[in-house]
């Protein structure tokens, strides 16, 4: 009989069937209906958008692998996976640029660059879509509808509007491809039940930012403004396909929840007492970073050295329930409260610095719009006036989210009165808050307009501050002013800015405000005395 | 006692290929080969030499020390040499060779009932000594020396391990079947040697006639209880039996005394009751025959020293048309894997699996880098962090490997391994590393001694 060759090799000798690639497909998968619903909703150039990014994301790695000569790992599928997570966390107005752009970035900088699969430090497709937000700024967060921009339920929301969360869980209610909670949600299970994804991320994510929301939120505990700020700004995205990733997640299951939570915490923290828009894709982000440290740190004992195993062989009693609550927890719990409150005690500290730059720039602000005066003077009774309204929109949102920061009165060289000048901010800007200085005369005449924080579209709102728009305004000698579209008529008429009738809005919102306040307090008192 | 134990896989099992085969005795007609070192100690010492007689039963060689073995002759014939051959793991070890006779003449008075059996503590431990057994759960550890703990009024529980929780094996299965009675005496003259513990029978619920079979042998005895587990792998492992048992976990450096727990196989207490009740020492046991490539699955009982070509020839050879690709010693898990047939079996070779295709091979294309995914600590029945212990390895950080993550602590039962998606090699690393952290400690000790 012949010698026959046998295979040798260490065990064990049979393996499961689950394989890497199995695993990416099963993530396609799941997203799938998210990805449905979103062309379904937005039409076929969101399908493109989404067949644009996984065909680069894929195109990359795959010539990535020819060029260097390393193993193929294209075929592992985990580019599929990148590419489809950045195109349904892109806007579906996105020039076709952006996802292209952007996949090769997640995949040749963050991916490949790193040593590809499994040693990435962050999220690619996170990190591809705060790559392109910061090059390309608002032209990737436009969300427009039947062809007008419109501001993202989340902006309506800080604005204290109401929103329709059941768009938002339906996903038909704007915002980025992969915009219905629903869809995501069915993935998202399916993903959980099957065991792929962690409880103990999406899970501890979704406690720790409902909490803090209902915290800090400044709205307690209302269902509907918790339903509403889960749905939006791609919470459940994160939680279940962003923060998931396994790369950029710790392995042990404490040490998921410990990373649950920061994430939770920090996205809430940021939606609360920050501005942007995409503040839960940094959350996640720096939690990724935090990952190395979190899996250095947290290691869960074998069982056999757990101390109730310990105590045990040892032949000692049963601890008491009571006192088996794990140390970690109350751990944590201190941690997560220390950071709080470090957080916001940062925040209180650096809010008044910002308030007395921003008075700074207002005086430079008063002089542009009242130049014949020599001097300004302010009032405290006024002041403590505009204090007390603070709290509240200003005019009970007749002026949009409208608030008045300051006033004084420019007088002369001699003392003598020669106008007067409001500043007033309008939170209903492209990108937030829209704040401006208004010079007035005596009667009422507007002199002049001048802004202090204008951080609109650049190329669309961002033309709020350039002569053909803002000269519209000096001269006017109106109560109120209101907003049309080309060819203004009427004298109390403001042509608005083409492309950008939200930021044009908020322009004439806050020159609104600040005659009304002219009107209804400044004239004929003798604040200034 | 609890249900099942943490973690665990659940591999395909394929008893289905030799489960319905009833044992039988198959007695080789070849040469019959017998290594000094087919259990865990110190090689046997031969007490015969080229050219001797030797009888079914008769002593070859005998226990070296207190942790060794000693050896019996499983068929009748010539000594034709003591000399280095080769072994399951591949290494060239010191055989005693036997020019076997096919008559199988018996040494007198072996395996008669034995009139009055001498069942006290000395007694029966002189007998399990004498009958050269060793555990046949696949350790091979001598039995004499686990059922002699320092302190055996400690010892609350003896397991009998009838879990047979390996893929494809399905002899310790047949076994119950049809000795539940010797298994049971043979549990009970154990408990002779433990005044506190009660013996439990451990068995998987994927054998109901086994369990059946074993309820009504146990009917009646107070101190034993058939106990049914979940179908899991290392359900049979001792440490996943004694946290189901005892519901205790303890760290490898303990042994199973120390929690209180004697674990025996079935096939090993089925051996003491042969060997007390009829002076029958061991010299054969169960063993299954199967694989896709062999022609007619099988459950034999064999004898020490046959080769695995004779088994496989006894089990009609290959499927016609199939080319052996594989051959493991052992189950799927934690079989190792031959060289060549041509290799006797140990007192120990519970199984012989003949595959043609070999599921690795196509395993090795879909290999990728790990993805952290963490299914390998979610199955590890001992709680560690394989991941963590394979990256700490990789980047040779012993320190981590040994103090942060207990990385010593691995028993080796492939779950991670066999679970990891990107199939990485995790098992086989810690093996390794294992065996690399030791020899360090043990050059460091021999240094200190200088």
């Amino acid at each position: 009989m012949s010698q026959m060759m046998l295979n040798l090799s260490a065990g064990p000798q049979t393996r499961d069937k689950w394989t890497t690639q199995f695993i990416m497909i099963m993530v396609v998968v799941a997203l799938l209906p998210a990805t449905i619903v979103g062309i379904a909703v937005n039409g076929v150039y969101a399908g493109l958008i989404v067949l644009s990014s996984v065909l680069t994301a894929f195109l990359t790695e795959f010539l990535y692998d020819k060029i260097t000569g390393r193993p193929d790992t294209w075929k592992d599928g985990s580019a599929v996976v990148t590419g489809l997570l950045l195109a349904l966390s892109l806007s579906p107005s996105t020039p076709l640029y952006a996802p292209i752009l952007g996949s090769i970035f997640a995949i040749l900088v963050v991916k490949c660059a790193f040593g590809g699969l499994g040693k990435n430090f962050i999220n690619p497709a996170l990190a591809a879509r705060c790559f392109l937000l910061l090059s390309f700024g608002s032209s990737m967060t436009i969300f427009k509808v039947d062809g007008v921009a419109m501001a993202t339920p989340l902006a309506e929301l800080s604005a204290g509007r109401a929103v329709n969360v059941t768009d938002m869980f339906l996903g038909t209610g704007g915002g980025v491809i992969g915009a219905s909670i629903l869809a995501l949600l069915v993935g998202g299970l399916v993903l959980w039940v099957m065991d792929i994804i962690h409880g103990q991320i999406w899970i501890s994510i979704i406690v720790a930012f409902t909490l803090f929301m209902g915290l800090f939120g400044g709205q307690g505990f209302d269902p509907a403004y918790l339903a509403a700020q889960l749905c939006g700004g791609g919470v459940i995205m994160g939680a279940f396909f962003m923060a998931t990733d396994y790369t950029t997640s710790p392995v042990s299951r404490l040490g998921q929840t410990v990373y649950g939570v920061m994430i939770g915490v920090l996205g809430a923290l940021f939606r609360v007492f920050g501005n942007a828009a995409d503040s839960f894709s940094y959350s996640i982000i720096i939690a990724n970073l935090f990952t190395p440290l979190i899996e250095t740190y947290i290691i869960p004992k074998p069982y056999a050295y757990r101390k109730s195993a310990l105590d045990k062989m040892a032949g000692k009693e049963k601890v008491p329930f009571t006192k088996k609550i794990p140390k970690p927890v109350f751990v944590l719990a201190a941690i997560t409260l220390l950071a709080g409150l470090a957080l916001s005690g940062v925040f209180s500290m650096t809010e008044d610095t910002i308030a007395e730059q921003k008075r700074a720039e207002n005086a430079a602000s008063y002089q542009a719009v009242l130049p014949e005066a020599a001097n300004f003077k302010f009032s405290s009774d006024i002041d403590k006036m505009i204090e007390q309204m603070a709290a509240d929109v200003y005019g009970g949102g007749s002026f949009g989210k409208a608030h008045i920061n300051a006033a004084a009165m420019g007088v002369d060289a001699s003392g003598n009165p020669v106008g007067y000048v409001v500043s007033a901010t309008s939170g209903d800007g492209m990108e937030g808050n829209v704040t401006l200085t208004v010079g007035l005369d005596m009667d009422g005449k507007i002199l002049g307009i001048a802004f202090t924080e204008l951080n609109e579209t650049p190329g669309l709102g961002m033309k709020a501050d350039e002569p053909a728009f803002k000269d519209q305004f000096t001269g006017k000698a109106e109560q109120q002013l209101k907003v049309v579209k080309g060819g203004a008529s009427a004298s109390n008429e403001i042509d608005s800015i083409s492309g950008a009738t939200i930021t044009s809005r908020a322009v004439v919102n806050a020159v609104n405000a600040g005659l009304d306040f002219f009107h209804n307090v400044l004239k004929g008192g003798t604040w200034f005395e | 006692m609890k249900s099942t134990f943490r973690g665990g896989v659940h591999p395909r099992e394929r008893k289905e290929l030799s489960e319905g085969a009833a044992l039988r005795v198959f007695d080789a007609k070849g040469e019959m080969v017998f290594p000094l070192a087919q259990h865990i100690g110190k090689p046997a010492k031969p007490v015969v030499k080229r050219g001797d007689a030797v009888l079914v039963g008769q002593l070859i060689a005998e226990a070296d020390g207190f942790v060794s073995a000693n050896i019996i002759c499983s068929c009748s014939g010539k000594v034709k040499a003591v000399e280095k051959r080769r072994t399951i793991s591949g290494a060239m070890l010191e055989s005693i060779v036997i020019e076997n006779d096919g008559l199988y003449n018996k040494k007198e008075g072996m395996g008669e009932k034995v009139e009055e059996p001498d069942l006290s503590k000395e007694g029966i431990l002189a007998k399990v000594k004498e009958a050269g057994i060793v555990g046949l759960g696949g350790a091979g550890f001598p039995t004499a020396v686990k059922l002699a703990p320092r302190d055996a009024a400690a010892i609350k529980y003896v397991i009998a391990n009838g879990a047979e929780c390996e893929p494809y094996l399905t002899c310790n299965d047949q076994l119950m079947q049809k000795y539940a009675p010797e298994i049971v005496e043979g549990l009970e003259i154990t408990l002779k040697l433990f005044p506190n513990a009660v013996g439990v029978i451990a068995i998987e619920r994927n054998k109901p006639k086994a369990i059946e079979a074993m309820k009504k042998a146990a009917e009646g005895k107070e101190k034993i209880q058939v106990l049914d587990l979940p179908t899991k792998y290392p359900q049979g492992g001792e440490r996943s039996l004694i946290q189901v048992v005892a519901e205790v976990d303890f760290p490898t450096s303990k042994l199973p005394a120390d929690a209180g727990c004697i674990v025996d196989n079935v096939g090993t207490l089925y051996a003491v009751q042969r060997a007390v009740m009829y002076n029958e020492p061991l010299f054969s046991h169960v063993m299954t025959v199967s694989g896709d490539a062999v022609k007619n699955p099988a459950n034999l009982i064999v004898r020490d020293g046959t080769s695995f070509r004779e088994i496989m020839e006894e089990c009609g050879g290959l499927k016609d048309g199939l080319a052996l690709k594989k051959a493991i010693c052992g189950g799927p898990m934690m079989g190792l894997t031959l060289s060549s047939l041509d290799i006797p079996i140990h007192k120990t070779t519970n199984g012989l699996l003949l595959w043609a295709e070999d599921p690795l091979e196509k395993a090795e294309i879909q290999m990728t880098a790990c993805l952290h995914c963490g299914r390998c600590t979610t199955v590890c029945p001992q709680g560690l962090m394989p991941q963590m212990m394979a990256e700490a390895a990789e980047h040779g950080d012993m320190e981590r490997y040994e103090t942060k993550l207990y990385g010593l602590d691995c028993i080796a039962c492939g779950s991670c391994t066999y679970i990891c998606p990107a199939k990485r090699p995790l098992t086989q690393t810690f093996k390794q590393v294992k065996a690399e952290i030791l020899a360090a400690k043990r050059a460091a000790a021999a240094g200190g001694k200088k």
